[in-house]
């Protein structure tokens, strides 16, 4: 057994020399023919590479967000049906009783929203605020890396106080601390009680650029008007333990809150609930689509370079013919002459693959120093993108290499 | 057991609705140890013949049996494994691989023996010594004299140590000196008893041979024993 797999292993090893020797002898249509594979494997590696990138950039976002949460917002919910709302309800009393009827809750996190200019000594920056409290820390896996979060007493108080993103700190004191000072938002004097750590930027979008207030103080000096209750929010989060069944949280919460406002059958609700689950399968879909779609179009790429690898290999076993010929005459059975001109056809293009791999990867590189978007290639896709090269060699060679091992020894042997 | 019998051999090449008749009922038998010559005018049928002999070549209709194997019931691989282990080929123009060694050259039939490449280099080095190529064996084709290429060419021949070397012309492309070393190899190796079937059209090279058969028209019109042998190398 072990001395026939030598033997095999053995002719195999003398079909890749052969094929070595022939590439070489036409040296400049070798290169010319896997370069064509070169692209496409550049571009098929790198489609791949983007997608996942797209993919972890997306569930990075989603991560920042806080994971295994459900995010409840006053909006009707936009599926088929009667609405008896003429506009989305969600208070804190709603939040209330979600924190203490439904089970598995970590915390909730009731939230105002609304957009602020902070100036401090001249400097400005205009940003996002969130109106929040104690419990969005823990919701949203948010934290304070220097001085504190939002407490309870602020919140009784309706404190002028505001934690900042990392951005809006550096934006507005540089490098300095800025725990203890004091900025002007909207032209009143509040108190930087903390920085948040920072979640990094998704897509562009810079999740450092924020700013954190109390819920009281945000509803009385910014949203107050714009709210048509005293008790309305525009968002909440209700976090959950590990291990709790988010779409299950989310029936529970429906039931309840169409319990609270009264909906019956089909009539549509006048608040939407979404699950970091749901999110994450949703992105997982439309960029497992962009995916496909990027593949599928550099794949065409590949396609030309595997036509132009069976264009060569015809034009090879061509010339070849009374090689092939003599051969058969010393011996070589078909599978031989198949495997190789198969051979032959696979080395050409995983050279071509190699190469193909070796630029995606710079390319690849590059664009998550230069433009910040992550485009891993992983070992899986170094040798997917190889073993791929291989398989387009023996799919496009097949055809030659079939033809080849078809010739009548003798005709192969006259020909000329 | 003859060691090549032919039976009712023939070879029909259809040509424009023409049917040209190469090889035409042709029955006979080599023994084991015999050294042929076969001759006749070109176009003959002698290539055609041998090729057929060769399992190269299928007939159109008739007998071969190499080694009492009949040839008609074997498939194209059964054939190539008869080749490679039975008959040693020598062509006119040599058909050497360029860009190859001598080395590779005379290993390649080893290669589908299914020998490893220490062994297939070690029967190939030993081969092409038996030949005087021992300081040759690195050299490509295109560095030999054709006198070097044809022993390079013999030297894979029988590197599978076959029981029959088939040779068309083999002294086709080469001078008078360098085709009389060769019929000398070919006198040591028919002394060894490796059983030799060689085409010419040279008299003087037909002359090395033990029996002489002579084609016209596809057809053999003489096959003689030649008693006179020449010693060689006393
Ligand atoms: N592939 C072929 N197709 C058609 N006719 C062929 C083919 N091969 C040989 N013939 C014909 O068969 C006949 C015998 O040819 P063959 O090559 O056997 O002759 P030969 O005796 O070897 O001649 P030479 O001494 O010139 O080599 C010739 O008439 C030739 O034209
Ligand atoms: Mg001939």
């Amino acid at each position: 057994m072990i001395g026939n797999f030598g033997q095999k292993f053995s002719a195999w090893i003398v079909n890749v020399a052969i094929a070595m020797t022939a590439l070489r002898t036409n040296l400049m249509r070798s290169i010319l023919t896997t370069l064509g594979v070169m692209i496409g494997v550049f571009a098929v590696t790198l489609a791949v590479a983007v997608g996942s990138g797209a993919q972890v950039s997306v569930m990075q976002s989603i991560n920042a967000l806080g994971s295994n949460m459900a995010l409840i917002f006053p909006q009707p919910d936009s599926e088929g049906g009667r609405t008896t709302f003429d506009r989305g309800r969600l208070t804190m009393r709603d939040a209330n009783a979600i924190k203490k009827q439904i089970s598995g809750i970590t915390d909730i996190a009731p939230q105002l929203r609304t957009s602020i200019q902070l100036v401090v000594a001249g400097r400005n920056a205009s940003t996002s605020a969130i109106g929040a409290t104690p419990g969005y820390g823990k919701v949203a896996n948010a934290a304070a890396a220097s001085g504190r979060f939002i407490s309870e007493a602020d919140v009784r108080s309706a404190a002028r106080v505001v934690v900042l993103g990392p951005s809006v700190a550096k934006k507005l004191f540089g490098d300095y601390d800025p725990v203890g000072e004091t900025v002007r938002i909207n032209r009143a004097p509040f108190t930087v009680i903390g920085v948040m750590e920072s979640k990094g930027s998704s897509f562009g979008n810079d999740n450092d650029d924020i700013a954190i207030m109390p819920i009281t103080t945000t509803r009385q000096r910014f949203t107050g008007d714009s709210l048509s209750g005293p008790d309305d929010l525009q968002m909440l989060f209700v976090g959950f333990e590990d291990g709790v069944s988010l779409p299950r949280a989310k029936r529970e919460i429906t039931r309840l809150l169409r319990e609270r406002y009264r909906v019956r059958g089909k009539d549509i609700n006048p608040f939407t609930i979404r699950t970091t689950e749901e999110f994450m399968k949703e992105s997982a879909q439309v960029t497992g689509i962009f995916q496909i779609v990027l593949v599928a179009i550099a794949s065409i790429s590949l396609l030309v370079g595997g036509i132009g690898i069976m264009n060569i290999m015809l034009v090879s076993v061509t010339e070849r013919t009374r090689e092939i010929g003599l051969r058969m005459a010393l011996g070589a059975k078909r599978s031989d002459i198949r495997n190789q001109f198969l051979v032959e056809a696979a080395v050409l293009c995983v050279i071509g693959g190699a190469i193909g791999l070796t630029l995606a990867i710079a390319a690849g590189t590059a664009l998550t120093i230069y433009a910040d978007f992550p485009v891993p290639i992983g070992i899986g896709v170094g040798i997917g993108a190889i073993v791929f090269s291989a398989v387009i060699g023996v799919v496009f060679g097949g055809y030659p290499a079939v033809r080849a091992s078809r010739l009548s020894p003798i005709e192969a042997l006259r020909s000329e | 057991m003859a060691l090549v019998e032919t039976q009712d051999l023939v070879k029909n090449y259809v040509l424009g609705g023409e049917t040209v008749r190469a090889v035409d009922g042709v029955s006979l038998s080599i023994e084991r140890g015999e050294y042929v010559a076969i001759m006749g005018a070109s176009g003959s049928g002698k290539s055609t013949f041998m090729n057929m002999i060769g399992c190269l070549d299928v007939p159109t209709s008739g007998e071969v049996r190499i080694d009492g194997i009949a040839t008609q019931d074997r498939d194209g691989d059964a054939l190539a494994e008869l080749r490679n282990q039975k008959i040693g080929f020598i062509f006119q123009q040599f058909n050497l691989l360029a860009r190859t060694t001598a080395l590779d050259n005379v290993a390649v039939p080893l290669i589908y023996a299914g020998l490893g490449s220490e062994d297939r280099r070690a029967k190939a080095r030993a081969k092409l010594e038996e030949m005087g190529l021992g300081d040759r064996l690195d050299h490509s084709p295109a560095k030999l004299s054709g006198g070097q290429q044809q022993r390079v060419a013999i030297a894979r021949a029988l590197v599978t140590d076959p029981v029959i070397l088939l040779a068309d012309e083999p002294t086709g492309a080469l001078d008078s000196k360098t085709s009389e070393d060769i019929m000398e190899i070919f006198e040591t190796l028919n002394n060894q008893g490796i059983t030799i079937i060689v085409v010419t059209h040279e008299a003087e090279i037909a002359d090395h041979a033990k029996r002489r058969i002579e084609f016209r028209d596809g057809k053999v019109i003489k096959d003689i024993l030649v008693a006179h042998r020449r010693i060689v190398n006393a």
